[in-house]
C-alpha cells in the first residue's frame, strides 16, 4: 500500500501543517475563505516551496521544485476553471501535456486510447469534437482524463464542482468514486458542505492556516466540522448601531440569468447591511446587478421610492449608488496615474471649467479633504496610485466613491489584504457613515467582520438568498450553516 | 530635484540625442539653424506630423490606426477625382474631409463597438482605402489645380510660414491642451491604463474610442489634402508607406504601445529628432530608401531599448522572469 | 449536425466554403467572360497564386501562434533580387544553390524578426513593421538600384514557368504550381500530424495554459517566423521564375496580400485554428476574383478596396457569426454509461 504524507509549515500562509493522504481514499478539506487551502495546493503542486517540513510520497522523502515535476511524481490537480484548449480535440486535449510523445501525432492511437480511457469511465464523449463545445462539467471529466492518462497517484481537486448542477455533481463522484476505486489519492477540496459528506471518507479542517482536525467521515458531523472552521476571536469592535432612516433601496425577486435568482432585501438610511456567503455564491454579482455594470434580467429595483431599471453604471451613479469592487488592482484603480485622479475620475465633470479643461487645483482639494478623513497615508496626492500600500489604495478607492455623494454604498470586500490598522480605520469610517444617513451594503468574507458591522445579515448560498438574520440571531455558526448547507444530500 | 528626474527621462534621453543630432548637423553645415532652413525642415514631413498628433491620442488609448497613411491618400484622390469632374475646388476639399470621417467613423465602429482588434480593422482598412482612391484615380497623375490651391502647399502664406506648419502648430497647441489639460485626456489616459476600470467607473469608453478614430482619420484626410496641395498633383500611390513615420514619431517619443503613458512633449521632441535625422541623412546623399530603413530600425528600437532596460532591472532586482 | 460535428474538423467548414466559392465564381465568370475555361486562364490563375500561397502556407504557422509577419513583401523582393542577381553572374550555377539563396535570405530575416520579438518582447506588429523598411532598404542600397532582367539569367530560371511537370488533360501543370502544392501538403502534414505543429494550436489556442505544461513557447515562436522568412524566401524564387525583371520595388505591398488570403482561408486573427490548405484557398479564391475582374474590364485598381473589404469580412465574421453558431451548436454535455467493474490497480492506458 502507498503511503503519501506531509508534514511542513509555511509561515503566515500555513502553519505545521501534517496531512497524509492514503490510495484508494477521498480525504476532503474543508475551511473558509483564506485558511490555506490554495496556499497547501500550490505546495502539493510544486508551484510553492514550503519553508519547514517535509513531503514523502510512498516513505521516500522528495522535493518538488516544479509543476513538471509533480507531474513525474504523479501528483495533478483539477481546479475549477479547466485548462483545456478550446480549439483543440478532446483526445488531443488528453494527452497534450505528456512528455514525450514522439514525433508524430497517432491520431488512431490517440483516439483509441482516449475512447478506451472515457469507456472505462464510463463516460460518453466524443474525442473528436473540439474542446470548446464541452459544458463545464464535461470539461472537468477531460481533466480526469487527463489525470488518469498521466497515471496519477494524487489527484487533487480545488473546489470542481463550484459551478456545477445538482446532476452534473453527481456524474461527476461517480467518476471520482471510481478513481478512488482504482486505488488513487484523491484530495477533495470544497465549501459544499453535503458533498464532502457524501463523498469523503476523512476530513480535515483548515483555520487561519492551521489543520484543526482530521476525522474519519463517521465521526463527523456538519455542526463539528462547521464549529472547527470558525471557532475564532472575535477581533473586531462591534459597530454601534445607528438611528435607522427611511427607506431607500427595496430590492424585490432580483435575478440575473445564470448567475443569481430571487433576492429580496431592504436597506434603509443609516443601516449596514452584511452579505455573507462563499466565493461564488453570488454577491459581488448583486452589487454588479445594482450598479449596472451586469444588470438584472428579473425582478424589480426601488430606489428612493422610484422605481428604476438600471442598467448602466451612469445611470446607478445617477440615482446615488456607488459600488467599491473587490478587485482594486484590475477593476478599481488606474495604478499608474495620480491619487487625485485617482478620486475624481467618476465625477470627473466636476472639475471641469467651461472650455472642458481641469480644474486641478479644485481637484487636489477634494483629495486633500478625503486625504484628512480617511487618514490616507502618503506624502502627497500627486503620489502614484501604484506607490501605496495596499490599506492606503483602498481608502483612495472609498474616497473615489464616497466623492460621489452616494445615498447607497456597495462595499465588496473592503478589507481585503490590507493591514489591521488600515482595517480598523475603514471600519470606523462605515459607522460613521452610517451615523451620517448613507445606506451601505458590506460584501464581504471576514466573518467577524460582517457580525460586527451589521445591523442584519443576508446570507445567500450558490445563487439563492437563505436567509436574513437580525444581529441578534447572527452568529458565525448560524450565518455558515446557512452559507454552507447541509441539509439533504446532492440529488 | 524635478530637474533632474527629468533628464533621467525619456524626455531627458530624446533631448539629448537631439542635440547630438543638430550638432553634427550644424557642424556640417553653418546655416542649419536659420530660420530659413527651419521651416524647410519641417515642410519635409509636415504632413506627416499632422497625423503624429491624432496618432498620439489614439496610442495612449491602447489602439493603433494602420490606415492613416490611405486615408491619406484616399482624401487627396476624392479631391483630384471631384475637381477633374467639374465640381470646385472648396467642396471638393470638403468632400474629401468627410471621406476622412466617414473613414473614422467605420474603422470606429468596429473596434468600439462591434470589440474588433484595432489592428485588423486598421489593417483591412489601409488596403481598402487604398483601393478605393485607386478606383477613382486609377494609374494617372492628376495634376492642373488652380493657382491658389498649389500656393499653399508651395509658397509660404504667413512670412517664412506656409499653411501647414500654422496648421501642424494649431494642431500641436489644440493636442497639448486636449490630452494633458482637458476631461477629456484624462478619460484617454485612463481608458490605456485600465479599460475595464474605466467602465467601473462610469466612464462611456465607446463614444470615446470612436471620436479617436474618427480624429485620427478626419487629421489624416487634411494632412492627404495638404500633402496634394504641395505635390501639385495626385497619384493613386500617394503617401504610401507614411504610417511607418507617423508610428515611429509616436512610440519614439515614449508613448507606450500598450497604452497608457506618455506625453506630447517626448512625441515633440522625437518629432523634431526624426525630422532632423532625415533632412541630416539627405543632406549626406543618403537615399530615401535607406533613410526608411533607419526610420524602421527606430521604430524597434523605441520599444525594444525599454523592454530589455526593464528586464535587465528585474533581473537585478533578484525577481525571476 | 452531430456527424458533421464529429467528422469534420471545424476548419474544413471554411476549406468547404472556399471550395464552393470558388466554384461558384468560376461558374459565374464563365457565364459572363468568352472563352474563361482556357488553359491560359487556368495558367494566369494558377502562377500569380503561387506566390502568394507558399508565403500564405509561412504566414499561417505565425498567424496561428497570435503573431502576424509584415515583412514578407520585402523578403520576397530580396531573394528574388539577390538569387537572380547571384543567377546572372553566374550561369551555371545549379538550380538548387539558386533556390538555396532566396530560402537562405528568407531565413536570415526570419531569425531576426523571431529574436526581436521573442527575446526583444516587442510585438510582432512592430518589429515587422520596422524589419519591412529595413529589409527594403537592404535590398535597395546593396543593390546599387539596378535591375535583373530577363536577358542576364540562365535560360532554366527562364524557362521555368512554362516547363509542366505534368498535364491533365489541356491543363497543365508547371513546376510552380507542383511546388506550391507539395509545400502545402508538407506543412498541412506537419501541422495536423505532427507533435511539433499540434504546438502551433495549443500556444494560440490558450498561451497561458501552453506555458502551464511546460512548452517552450519562446523556441516554437521564433521558428514560426524563420518558417515564415524561409517560405517568403521561395515565393521570391518563384517571383523571379515568374517576372525575370525584378526591380528593386518588387515585392512592396505583397504582405497585404498574404495577410488577406490567411485571414480569408479561416485562419483566425488571435491564433488557434487554421490551415494551410485553407490559406491556399483563400488565396486561390482572392486570385480567381482579381483575374476574372481584370478580365471583365473592371479595372484592377477595384482589387485592393475589395481585398480590404474581404479582410473586414474575413475577420467580422469570425468573430461575430461563429460564436452564435457556436452558442446555436449544442454544448456537448456529459454523459455517463454503464462500464464493465474496473480493476483494482489498473490505472489508464500508456501515453502514445
Amino acid at each position: 500500500m502507498r503511503n503519501i504524507a506531509k508534514r511542513f509549515g509555511a509561515t503566515q500562509a500555513l502553519e505545521d501543517v501534517s496531512l497524509s493522504l492514503y490510495p484508494g481514499q477521498i480525504h476532503a478539506l474543508v475551511g473558509e475563505n483564506g485558511a490555506g487551502k490554495s496556499t497547501l495546493i500550490k505546495v502539493m503542486t510544486g508551484v510553492y516551496r514550503p519553508d519547514r517540513g517535509e513531503f514523502l510520497l510512498s516513505g521516500k522523502p522528495v522535493t518538488l521544485s516544479s509543476a513538471a515535476d509533480a507531474q513525474q511524481h504523479g501528483i495533478a490537480a483539477i481546479y475549477q476553471e479547466p485548462l483545456l484548449f478550446p480549439d483543440l480535440n478532446v483526445a488531443e486535449n488528453v494527452f497534450i501535456s505528456h512528455q514525450n510523445r514522439g514525433v508524430m501525432t497517432g491520431w488512431g492511437q490517440m483516439f483509441r486510447q482516449a475512447e478506451e480511457i472515457f469507456a472505462a469511465l464510463g463516460v460518453a464523449l466524443d474525442v473528436r469534437k473540439p474542446a470548446r463545445g464541452l459544458t463545464l462539467a464535461a470539461q472537468q471529466s477531460v481533466e480526469i482524463a487527463k489525470a488518469i492518462s498521466l497515471h496519477v497517484r494524487v489527484l487533487i481537486m480545488d473546489e470542481p464542482t463550484a459551478s456545477l448542477s445538482a446532476h452534473e455533481v453527481a456524474q461527476l463522484f461517480k467518476l471520482v468514486k471510481d478513481l478512488r476505486d482504482r486505488g488513487v489519492a484523491i484530495l477533495f477540496v470544497s465549501h459544499r458542505l453535503e458533498e464532502v459528506f457524501e463523498i469523503a471518507d476523512v476530513v480535515t479542517v483548515f483555520r487561519d492556516g492551521r489543520l484543526i482536525s482530521t476525522r474519519p467521515r463517521r465521526d463527523v458531523t456538519p455542526k463539528l466540522a462547521i464549529a472547527d472552521m470558525v471557532g475564532r476571536e472575535v477581533l473586531v469592535q462591534p459597530r454601534k448601531p445607528a438611528a435607522r432612516g427611511d427607506l431607500l433601496l427595496s430590492v424585490r425577486s432580483l435575478g440575473r440569468e445564470g448567475v443569481f435568482q430571487d433576492v429580496s432585501f431592504d436597506v434603509h438610511r443609516g443601516e449596514v447591511l452584511g452579505f455573507a456567503g462563499l466565493i461564488g455564491a453570488g454577491r459581488t454579482d448583486v452589487g454588479l446587478a445594482l450598479f449596472g455594470i451586469e444588470p438584472a434580467t428579473a425582478g424589480s429595483i426601488v430606489f428612493k421610492g422610484k422605481t428604476e431599471v438600471i442598467r448602466s453604471p451612469r445611470h446607478a451613479m445617477a440615482c446615488g449608488i456607488a459600488y467599491v469592487s473587490e478587485d482594486r488592482r484590475q477593476l478599481g484603480l488606474s495604478l499608474p496615474q495620480s491619487i487625485f485622479a485617482n478620486i475624481t475620475l467618476p465625477v470627473l465633470r466636476r472639475y471641469l471649467n467651461r472650455m472642458g479643461l481641469l480644474r486641478t487645483a479644485m481637484e487636489r482639494e477634494t483629495a486633500e479633504s478625503y486625504r484628512k478623513r480617511l487618514t490616507i497615508r502618503t506624502p502627497s496626492v500627486d503620489l502614484p496610485v501604484n506607490k501605496l500600500s495596499g490599506g492606503n489604495q483602498q481608502k483612495v478607492m472609498l474616497a473615489k466613491w464616497l466623492n460621489t455623494h452616494p445615498a447607497l454604498l456597495i462595499l465588496d470586500e473592503p478589507t481585503r489584504g490590507i493591514d489591521v490598522g488600515a482595517k480598523e480605520e475603514v471600519h470606523a469610517m462605515v459607522g460613521k457613515l452610517a451615523e451620517e444617513g448613507i445606506g451601505i451594503i458590506l460584501i464581504s468574507s471576514d466573518l467577524p467582520e460582517v457580525l460586527a458591522m451589521s445591523d442584519r445579515v443576508l446570507v445567500m448560498r450558490e445563487g439563492r438568498q437563505m436567509a436574513i438574520l437580525d444581529k441578534k440571531d447572527a452568529t458565525q455558526e448560524a450565518v455558515m450553516t446557512e452559507a454552507m448547507g447541509q441539509q439533504g444530500a446532492v440529488h | 530635484m524635478k530637474a533632474l528626474a527629468l533628464l533621467k527621462s525619456w524626455e531627458g534621453l530624446l533631448l539629448f540625442l537631439l542635440i547630438v543630432i543638430v550638432g553634427l548637423s550644424f557642424e556640417n553645415s553653418p546655416v542649419y539653424m536659420g530660420v530659413g532652413n527651419i521651416v524647410n525642415l519641417f515642410q519635409l514631413e509636415i504632413e506627416k506630423i499632422i497625423v503624429a498628433l491624432a496618432m498620439t491620442l489614439l496610442i495612449i488609448n491602447g489602439e493603433i490606426d494602420l490606415s492613416v497613411a490611405s486615408v491619406m491618400g484616399l482624401a487627396a484622390c476624392v479631391v483630384a477625382w471631384m475637381f477633374h469632374h467639374g465640381v470646385s475646388m472648396p467642396l471638393a476639399m470638403l468632400a474629401a474631409l468627410v471621406a476622412g470621417a466617414v473613414a473614422g467613423l467605420f474603422n470606429g465602429f468596429w473596434v468600439a463597438y462591434v470589440g474588433l482588434p484595432s489592428l485588423a480593422v486598421t489593417l483591412a482598412g489601409l488596403i481598402g482605402y487604398r483601393g478605393i482612391a485607386r478606383i477613382l484615380v486609377e494609374d494617372r497623375s492628376y495634376g492642373g489645380y488652380p493657382a491658389w490651391f498649389n500656393a499653399i502647399g508651395q509658397h509660404p502664406q504667413f512670412g517664412p510660414l506656409t499653411v501647414s506648419i500654422i496648421v501642424f502648430a494649431i494642431l500641436f497647441v489644440v493636442t497639448a491642451v486636449v490630452l494633458h489639460l482637458s476631461g477629456f485626456g484624462r478619460l484617454v489616459y485612463v481608458m490605456g491604463n485600465n479599460l475595464q476600470a474605466a467602465r467601473y467607473s462610469g466612464i462611456r469608453v465607446r463614444p470615446i474610442k470612436m471620436s479617436l478614430f474618427v480624429a485620427s482619420s478626419t487629421v489624416s484626410a487634411l494632412a492627404g489634402i495638404l500633402y496634394a496641395t504641395r505635390l501639385g498633383s495626385v497619384r493613386g500611390d500617394m503617401a504610401q508607406g507614411f504610417e511607418l513615420d507617423i508610428i515611429t514619431m509616436v512610440l519614439l517619443g515614449g508613448v507606450s504601445i500598450f497604452g497608457g503613458s506618455g506625453n506630447l512633449a517626448g512625441v515633440g521632441l522625437s518629432i523634431l529628432a526624426i525630422l532632423n535625422l532625415r533632412n541630416g541623412m539627405g543632406l549626406a546623399n543618403i537615399t530615401g530608401n535607406t533613410q526608411t530603413s533607419v526610420i524602421g530600425a527606430l521604430l524597434i528600437l523605441s520599444v525594444l531599448v525599454p523592454n530589455t532596460v526593464d528586464m535587465i532591472r528585474n533581473k537585478w532586482k533578484g525577481r525571476t522572469t | 449536425m452531430n456527424w458533421l460535428q464529429r467528422n469534420i474538423r471545424p476548419e474544413q467548414i471554411r476549406e468547404f466554403s472556399l471550395l464552393l466559392l470558388i466554384v461558384v465564381a468560376i461558374t459565374i465568370f464563365s457565364a459572363l467572360i468568352p472563352n474563361y475555361f482556357v488553359p491560359r486562364t487556368f495558367d494566369r490563375i494558377a502562377s500569380s497564386v503561387a506566390i502568394i500561397a507558399v508565403a500564405a502556407v509561412g504566414q499561417t504557422l505565425v498567424v496561428l501562434t497570435r503573431n502576424i509577419d509584415l515583412s514578407v513583401g520585402s523578403l520576397i523582393g530580396c531573394s528574388a533580387y539577390f538569387a537572380g542577381t547571384m543567377a546572372g553572374l553566374d550561369k551555371g550555377l545549379p538550380p538548387i544553390v539558386v533556390v538555396l539563396i532566396a530560402v537562405a535570405l528568407g531565413v536570415a530575416g526570419g531569425i531576426v524578426n523571431g529574436l526581436i520579438v521573442t527575446l526583444g518582447r516587442v510585438p510582432s506588429i512592430i518589429v515587422t513593421l520596422g524589419t519591412l523598411a529595413i529589409y527594403r532598404g537592404f535590398l535597395v542600397d546593396l543593390s546599387g538600384a539596378k535591375t535583373v532582367t530577363t536577358d542576364s539569367l540562365p535560360k532554366w530560371i527562364v524557362d521555368l514557368p512554362h516547363a509542366s511537370v505534368f498535364s491533365l488533360g489541356k491543363l497543365d501543370f508547371t513546376v510552380s504550381i507542383v511546388l506550391t502544392l507539395v509545400i502545402v501538403a508538407i506543412f498541412q502534414f506537419a501541422i495536423t500530424r505532427m507533435n511539433y505543429g499540434r504546438r502551433f494550436y495549443a500556444i494560440g489556442s490558450n498561451p497561458d495554459a501552453a506555458q502551464l505544461i511546460g512548452m517552450p513557447l519562446r523556441s516554437t515562436v521564433f521558428t514560426t517566423f524563420v518558417l515564415s522568412g524561409a517560405l517568403a524566401g521561395l515565393a521570391g524564387f518563384l517571383t523571379l521564375a515568374r517576372y525575370g525583371n525584378i526591380t528593386v520595388d518588387n515585392g512592396r505591398g505583397l504582405e497585404l496580400q498574404v495577410v488577406a488570403a490567411v485571414v480569408v482561408g479561416g485562419v483566425n486573427i488571435f491564433g488557434g485554428s487554421g490551415t494551410v490548405v485553407g490559406a491556399m484557398l483563400g488565396a486561390v479564391l482572392i486570385g480567381t476574383l482579381e483575374q476574372s475582374l481584370y478580365r471583365l474590364d473592371i479595372s484592377e485598381f477595384w482589387r485592393d478596396a475589395l481585398l480590404g473589404l474581404l479582410i473586414l469580412l474575413a475577420v467580422a465574421s469570425d468573430a461575430v457569426i461563429l460564436e452564435r453558431l457556436r452558442a446555436l451548436w449544442s454544448r456537448t454535455e456529459l454523459k455517463l454509461i454503464d462500464k464493465p467493474p474496473p480493476q483494482v490497480g489498473a490505472v489508464g492506458g500508456s501515453p502514445p
